[in-house]
């Protein structure tokens, strides 16, 4: 087969190359378009439709526009091949936005797969449905989501919390409650995967629901470390954010050292501040910049500038009571425990998520640990580097003494990007102290003669910093910059390297820094300065000097008597100088003729004289303006002979005290804190960026979040619960309850996940006293293992399985409840009537329909209407009759057809089947009739005309979908069997409040509670749907009070398509309290059945009078 | 979340997008990012006019992820460097062609390993038995064939187990663990041939192919040496915080166990001593490399590399062992392999300065490499490695080797 391949090593190595490209997808990627591609997606081999999608993709990678394939590349969504499949998806999320109509077709393949065994199939089903972004069908997705949620598959319930960001992202308010409460139920989820994902959701979702997070915040604290590294970064930030909501700052840590240094002296006297550095404690950390931080942390920077314009609101203290300490919190104390583990994380984002939070709320003396692993993280990616180093720099900024001892690890490699060399630099120069500074500055010497003359630059630039943070070293470092400004100005001369201005600038700047901090004892090195300036030839760097002789002028002994000479010069050169050193010359001569002593006075004011002149002839008209406005200004001093002579004139005066103003004053101490003082929180984009991204947010306030207190009670409760473990068969039933509420069992499955209480309660208390008779009990040792069976099998939908597992499981499913019997509850049903026209619109005619229960006798598809006709007004009514508007019109052809076709299909039934007409009808007085009405869609209204007293008024029929179903009388067992051959995506579910019983136990005392909340579900049930009561499954509860775990259940077909609709109706809560009613649908026809589940909830919300 | 990600190739032209949420990014972006000047383009995290940009730079092709809202940056850094291994890994290597001939198994593992932002299967044992990586085998079938899907029909197991990083129930007919001491030296020679900075940078690397549910324990004989160390999520932190010991249940395959830092050597296996005097334009220049303190074990692949500054305008280097290459963009490699009995290795040579300059004042620094087989500088020692049920045919291996990482002279 490969005999072309062997003759030569010429051809081999060809071949090699060849072969190395044969089989992958490199010509497709390079010629996309050169066969035709629609006819390929439509090809009958999987090979083929697989080979065009990749040549789609191939176009979409390369950023051409192929969404008009769409069509096309939608039907092939059925496919089988896994391959072609995630081609398809990948397709369809590029541009299914784009192509909203098309995307739509793809829907009941998504419902199809999503019930498909295969999880993966599930997980990229549920993915892509989520991901394709239509409102149309978001309440399909959230409801597919929802089931997925509860899937036995731990990747698919981790799509499922990945898909809820996706359906929040499309901002539709009404699913918000929903989209919350399933990113709690997944919050709570067992599978560590799960959390992770749960917490992203839950941060770009409602990152500030705390009670989410606080109902399980030990048990998200406990698998914080087994949740995946991606997961981690996201819930530490949740748990930290949620514990300062919760529980406020800590007391002991750095954040409030300020508050804590200044109220009690706590840390001098334990001599914890102590131990930390090696330096003096002023020197330990900068206070004011920590509780700077600290506030920017809480309140966000942009808010805290805003408001505070300085350093003097800083020390404003917190209020105590937001405050928390280590020692006596609980919360505060495992957070703490369970991420400083996470500081060994392989990932830096997890390492550098777990510093901030014990950076925030570590005790004083815990934060050091921090150090290390932040110090590891260096040896990572240059990018993660960059951003490392940028965190690092604002933990160094505020607590310098941390990092001290580690100075060598911020030394820098040849092979560290600029960035980063530029961030060593600065750390260096922050942390420096008296005992590194010398290893410090010989390394900062050799970085001097780096190639790269913009990180030289920078070296120099730091060598000042470290000299005005540490006052003894400035000697040693102005020699060497001195001597580097001689042999920088010198190899400046041919100015042949670029950057190397840069370093001879930072170089002069660096030596002013120092030197302002004490001049006088550096006026030789001011003098020395002054000497280079015929050599230095750098603008900015000359220009500086330049502006240092001006300040510097009275200074010492030396300096003064050098002026004139140097002033000459200045003159001299005047007229050579770029317009930035012009503009210094000016301003260094107008200071130098103000301090001017007696004896230099003639000579300087000619000097100074003659350079107001060239410069009023410059070419640049800044320093033309320049020297008018000094000639001005200083034309009281040109104009005498001697320095101290008194002016006499007033005015004269007063141009004095402002030449005195400008130029005499002294420098003011510039303060570095209002730089860089942008703190964001730790790890945050914002804090790399310098500016708060959107979506940023502070810490919470303090204490701001308060547990209500049942909540707490309960907490407690559980607590004790988990401490007491076996002290008696009810606790402990309680204790296996929690567990097996975060297992993945067969009840939670069914969508209540209450239902799951009543069960273990019956089982722990199956021998308490019965309070209503009920068939048989059964001890039930494997019960729980085979629910967990049987859900699985229904999720997989196997049908043999299924056969054989179900009869047992539900015999034993069965067993604890006890069923009963409702009687006669037919004739209490009271249908709702709904009003078809107001007396106020038909002038005295009201209209009232009720649906009946009745199935109609022309065919199956239509619906009895009884129509209830009044006449309030004071004159007879007469020939009233109701019509369908449509088919007066078309009623001829209508009725060609029924005669031609002849009862082929119900389609041709006229949809209205009319009423007798009403002859005549006396005021006050009623008539009822009947009609038969099929509804062409279940949620539009048909259109009707009314004629009366020979007038036509068209009013609306509206459907009401309770009664588009007909009972369907079935056997409990058949009824499970049915439900349990229509899981995942058949099934829906939706929870409401119900109240009506609350009346009517009042009013009955001595009525069974129990009966009668039955009788009140069913006949609200009943009075507002056709549907047929399956069963009523009773729970053997513990408490006469506890109504959860009864059980309704309802069968009934759609009236159009016949298909079976099962309804089940959970009841969780106290008998005389409102109840949780968890309504299930299980129907093939999805649409159908939310719109119902929706209706069913509806109206048992709705408090009816009528009830009794 | 991450919006957008887009493979850019050296010359800046978009390889690929992907996009990751409804939030679409334009790949005009990538014009706006290849058009800003270098120094700010290099920054890992930038503040576009419209998005926030985070990147890596592989072997030459840029990983450029967009977001609009406020995320951990590391997070998208560590996500970039993780596609961009798990890449590598796929189609061993990466550069242009690379990426373009295997263009969609780069969709398929995107789309798996990313979803609506947040990073979804991420662990290589896993991906592999979803996708399956190109090879020859396979290659040739789909030639032959004309079919071959490499995306797997099932779910692996691991994926969502509590050990998501192991397959289930792997079952192998001989049992091999393997461990590997990989030890990269990082030390900083400052001018005055001082040694300022010496640490090694270790990792302890495994391959295990175990059958069923194998719980490990790795013991060191000196664990006090380590300064840092980060470990696989599969390493228990109890176990190591009381007696510092490594106790997991290891993925399948190859994998980095831990990583670990030793400071303060004293000493590096070579000496390098550059010299380098510059009178009236030009310089001469001498290098010298030899052993300072034997390792016991073999120094194989010494290289010597460094940057000549811009102002060197030509430059005749020779050496008395061993080859020398100056390359367009003035990078000069020595390459000595090791070091012979009878001399020493000796580079030698004179550097032409441009016109006009008289000496030298900027100095270039020298990158040693090397690598010695069979010894961990550093001086840790695996005491043992226990299995908890040992399994029928165990073998068990040790390896150890040190390689320079960050290993500066400077002149």
């Amino acid at each position: 087969m490969f005999n072309q391949f062997g003759s030569t090593a010429e051809t081999l190595s060809k071949a090699s190359a060849a072969v190395l490209r044969i089989g992958t997808d490199a010509h497709l990627y390079d010629d996309p378009e050169d066969v035709n591609i629609a006819p390929l997606l439509d090809s009958k081999f999987e090979s083929e439709k697989c080979e065009a999608l990749k040549r789609l993709l191939a176009l979409i990678a390369q950023g051409f526009d192929v969404s008009n394939f769409f069509p096309q590349v939608v039907k092939n969504v059925a496919s089988q091949s896994s391959e072609v499949k995630k081609l398809v998806y990948l397709y369809l999320l590029h541009y299914a936005e784009k192509r909203p109509n098309e995307a739509l077709l793809s829907i009941n393949y998504f419902q199809k797969d999503l019930g498909d065994p295969n999880p993966l199939v599930r997980a990229w089903a549920l993915r892509t449905m989520a991901g394709i972004r239509l409102h149309v069908i978001a309440p399909l997705a959230l409801s597919a989501v929802g089931k997925c949620a509860r899937d036995p598959a731990v990747y698919v319930r981790k799509c499922a919390a990945n898909a809820l960001p996706k359906l929040h992202d499309l901002r539709l308010e009404e699913h918000a409650p929903a989209i919350e409460e399933l990113v709690g139920i997944l919050l709570n989820d067992h599978s560590p995967g799960v959390v992770g994902a749960a917490a992203a959701a839950f941060t770009s979702i409602c990152p500030n629901n705390f009670s989410l997070i606080g109902k399980n915040y030990k048990k998200l604290c406990q698998i914080l470390p087994d949740v995946e590294e991606w997961g981690q970064i996201l819930l530490i930030g949740t748990l930290l954010r949620y514990v300062v909501a919760r529980h406020g700052l800590v007391r002991e840590s750095l954040m409030l050292s300020l508050h804590g240094l200044e109220s009690n002296g706590f840390y001098e006297k334990d001599g914890l501040v102590g131990d930390k550095k090696d330096g003096d404690k002023s020197d330990s950390f900068d206070a004011n910049l920590v509780s700077l931080v600290s506030k920017c942390y809480i309140e966000g920077p942009d808010e805290y500038l805003s408001l505070s314009n300085g350093v003097d609101t800083v020390a404003a203290s917190f209020d105590s009571k937001e405050t928390t300490s280590v020692g006596d919190n609980e919360d505060v104390k495992i957070l703490l425990q369970c991420t400083s583990p996470l500081l060994w994380s392989n990932n830096s984002a997890v390492v550098l998520a777990a510093a901030g939070v014990q950076w925030i709320m570590a005790p004083l003396e815990d934060v050091k640990k921090i150090v290390k692993p932040l110090l590891f993280l260096l040896r990572s990616s240059t990018a993660s580097k960059y951003v490392v180093l940028c965190n690092i720099l604002v933990f160094a900024k505020a607590v310098p003494s941390l990092f001290a001892p580690h100075f060598e690890d911020f030394f820098i490699c040849s092979s560290d990007a600029y960035q980063v060399k530029a961030h060593k630099l600065e750390m260096l120069s922050l942390i420096a102290t008296t005992s590194s500074i010398s290893s410090i500055l010989r390394e900062f010497e050799d970085y001097i003669k780096d190639p790269d003359r913009r990180f030289a630059a920078d070296t120099v630039a730091a060598i000042g910093l470290c000299a005005k943070r540490l006052p003894e070293i400035p000697t040693a470092c102005l020699n060497g910059l001195l001597a580097l400004v001689r042999q920088e100005s010198f190899a400046g001369d041919l100015e042949l390297v670029d950057g190397e201005a840069g370093v001879l600038v930072q170089a002069v700047m660096s030596i002013q820094t120092i030197i302002e901090r004490d001049p006088l004892s550096h006026e030789k090195v001011i003098v020395q300065l002054f000497r280079c300036l015929d050599s230095v030839k750098v603008a900015a760097a000359r220009a500086t000097i330049i502006w240092m002789v001006g300040v510097y002028c009275s200074l010492g002994h030396i300096i003064p008597r050098m002026l004139t000479t140097i002033t000459k010069y200045l003159a001299w050169s005047f007229k050579s100088e770029a317009s930035e050193t012009k503009l210094q010359i000016l301003n260094t001569a107008a200071k130098v003729l103000i301090s001017a002593e007696v004896e230099d006075f003639q000579m300087l004011k000619k000097i100074v004289l003659y350079v107001l002149e060239l410069g009023e002839c410059d070419l640049n008209y800044d320093v033309r303006d320049r020297t008018r406005f000094l000639k001005k200004m200083l034309s009281y001093k040109l104009a005498c002979h001697e320095p101290t002579e008194d002016s006499v004139a007033s005015q004269e005066n007063i141009a004095e005290h402002v030449v005195e103003y400008v130029f005499g004053r002294k420098l003011k101490p510039f303060s570095p804190l209002n730089l860089h003082n942008r703190f964001y929180l730790p790890g945050s984009l914002s804090q790399i960026v310098l500016h708060a991204a959107p979506g940023y947010e502070p810490l919470p306030k303090p204490c701001s979040f308060v547990v209500e207190e049942h909540d707490q009670l309960s907490d407690s409760g559980r607590q004790r619960e988990a401490m007491s473990g076996l002290n008696g068969s009810q606790e402990s039933s309680e204790t296996v309850d929690e567990d097996g509420s975060s297992e993945y069992d067969s009840e939670s499955y069914n969508g209540s996940d209450f239902s799951s209480d009543g069960d273990e309660r019956n089982d722990a208390n199956d021998a308490a006293d019965p309070l209503i008779q009920f068939s048989d009990i059964a001890v039930s040792t494997d019960q729980e293992e085979l629910r967990s069976k049987r859900a699985l099998d229904l999720w997989l939908d196997e049908e043999s399985s299924t056969s054989n597992q179900t009869p047992s499981a539900l015999d034993r499913n069965q067993s604890s409840y006890a069923k009963i019997s409702i009687g006669d509850i037919g004739s209490r049903v009271k249908p709702k009537s709904y009003t078809l026209l107001d007396p106020g619109n038909g002038n005295g005619v009201k209209i009232d329909y009720t649906f009946l229960s009745e199935v109609s006798t022309v065919s199956p598809l239509h619906v009895c209407v009884e129509v209830l006709f009044q006449n309030s007004s004071t004159e007879p009514i007469v020939e009233v009759s109701l019509e369908d508007e449509e088919a007066m019109n078309v009623s001829d052809s209508a009725e060609q057809t029924l005669v031609g076709k002849a009862n082929a299909s119900y389609n041709n039934v006229p949809t209205l089947i009319p009423m007798e007409e009403l002859s005549c009808l006396e005021p006050g007085q009623s008539a009822k009739r009947l009609i038969q009405v099929r509804f062409h869609h279940h949620l539009l209204p048909m259109r009707l005309s009314l004629h009366y007293n020979g007038k036509k008024v068209p009013v609306k029929l509206r459907p009401d979908l309770g009664y588009l179903v007909k009972p369907f009388s079935i056997t409990i067992e058949e009824f499970l069997s049915t439900e349990s051959r229509l899981p995942g995506m058949f099934e829906y579910t939706r929870r409401c409040t119900f109240t009506d019983h609350i009346k009517d136990t009042r009013m009955e005392n001595g009525k069974d509670k129990f009966l009668t909340i039955c009788e009140s579900i069913t006949l609200k049930v009943l009075s507002n749907s056709n549907l047929h009561l399956v069963s009523v499954d009773l729970p053997v509860a513990s408490t006469l009070e506890d109504a959860t775990g009864l059980r309704l259940r309802f069968s009934s077909k759609i009236l159009s398509s016949e298909i079976p609709l099962l309804i089940t109706i959970t009841v969780q809560g106290k008998c005389t309290e409102d109840l949780n009613l968890t309504v299930k649908i299980n129907c093939e026809e999805t649409v159908f059945g939310l719109n119902l589940l929706n209706r069913i909830a509806n109206f048992m919300v709705e408090t009816s009078s009528s009830a009794i | 979340m991450l919006q957008c990600i887009f493979l850019l190739s050296d010359s800046g032209e978009v390889m690929l997008e992907k996009q990751l949420t409804g939030h679409r990014v334009d790949r005009s972006i990538c014009a706006w990012f290849w058009d800003q000047a270098d120094s700010f383009k290099s920054l890992p995290v930038i503040a576009s006019p419209t998005h926030y940009l985070f990147q890596i730079v592989r072997d030459g092709i840029t990983f450029l992820a967009c977001t609009q809202v406020e995320m951990p940056p590391l997070m998208a850094i560590e996500f970039l460097c993780r596609v961009a291994d798990v890449l590598s890994d796929y189609l061993g290597g990466l550069n242009e062609d690379l990426v373009k001939d295997n263009f969609i198994i780069v969709y398929e593992l995107l789309d798996e390993m990313i979803d609506n932002g947040f990073p979804l299967t991420t662990e290589p044992n896993i991906l592999r038995e979803m996708i399956a990586p190109p090879n020859l085998v396979s290659k040739m079938l789909s030639v032959v064939t004309g079919n071959a899907s490499n995306v797997s029909d099932t779910l692996p197991s691991g994926a969502g187990s509590c050990v998501p990083w192991r397959p289930t129930d792997p079952k192998y007919s001989s049992n091999e663990v393997y461990v590997d001491l990989v030890e990269e030296m990082d030390a900083i020679v400052n001018r005055d041939g001082e040694l300022v900075k010496c640490e090694i940078y270790g990792e302890v690397q495994m391959s295990s192919q175990l059958t069923g549910f194998p719980d490990l324990t790795l013991s060191f004989a000196n664990p006090s040496v380590l300064e840092d160390m980060r470990f696989h999520p599969c390493v228990r932190f109890r176990p190591w915080e009381s007696h510092q010991v490594l106790s997991f249940v290891p993925p399948d395959g190859q994998f980095k166990l831990m990583s670990y830092r030793v400071k303060k050597l004293k000493n590096t296996p070579l000496y390098v001593k550059p010299q380098i005097t510059s009178d009236s334009g030009t310089c001469r220049v001498s290098v010298l490399v030899g052993i300072r303190s034997d390792p016991g074990k073999t120094i194989e692949s010494i290289t010597l590399s460094f940057q000549l500054p811009h102002c060197v305008s030509s430059a005749d280097l020779s050496s008395n062992h061993g080859t020398v290459t100056i390359l367009s963009n003035k990078t000069c490699t020595w390459t000595i392999g090791r070091i012979p009995s009878d001399k020493t290795p000796c580079l030698s040579g004179t550097l032409a300065l441009e016109t006009g300059l008289e000496r030298l004042h900027v100095y270039p620094t020298f990158k040693v490499g090397f690598k010695i087989m069979g010894i961990a500088l550093s001086g840790l020692r695996i005491e043992k490695l226990d299995l908890k049920t040992i399994p029928p045919r165990l073998y068990k291996g040790f390896r150890a080797q040190t390689r320079a990482g960050e290993f500066d002279v400077r002149l």
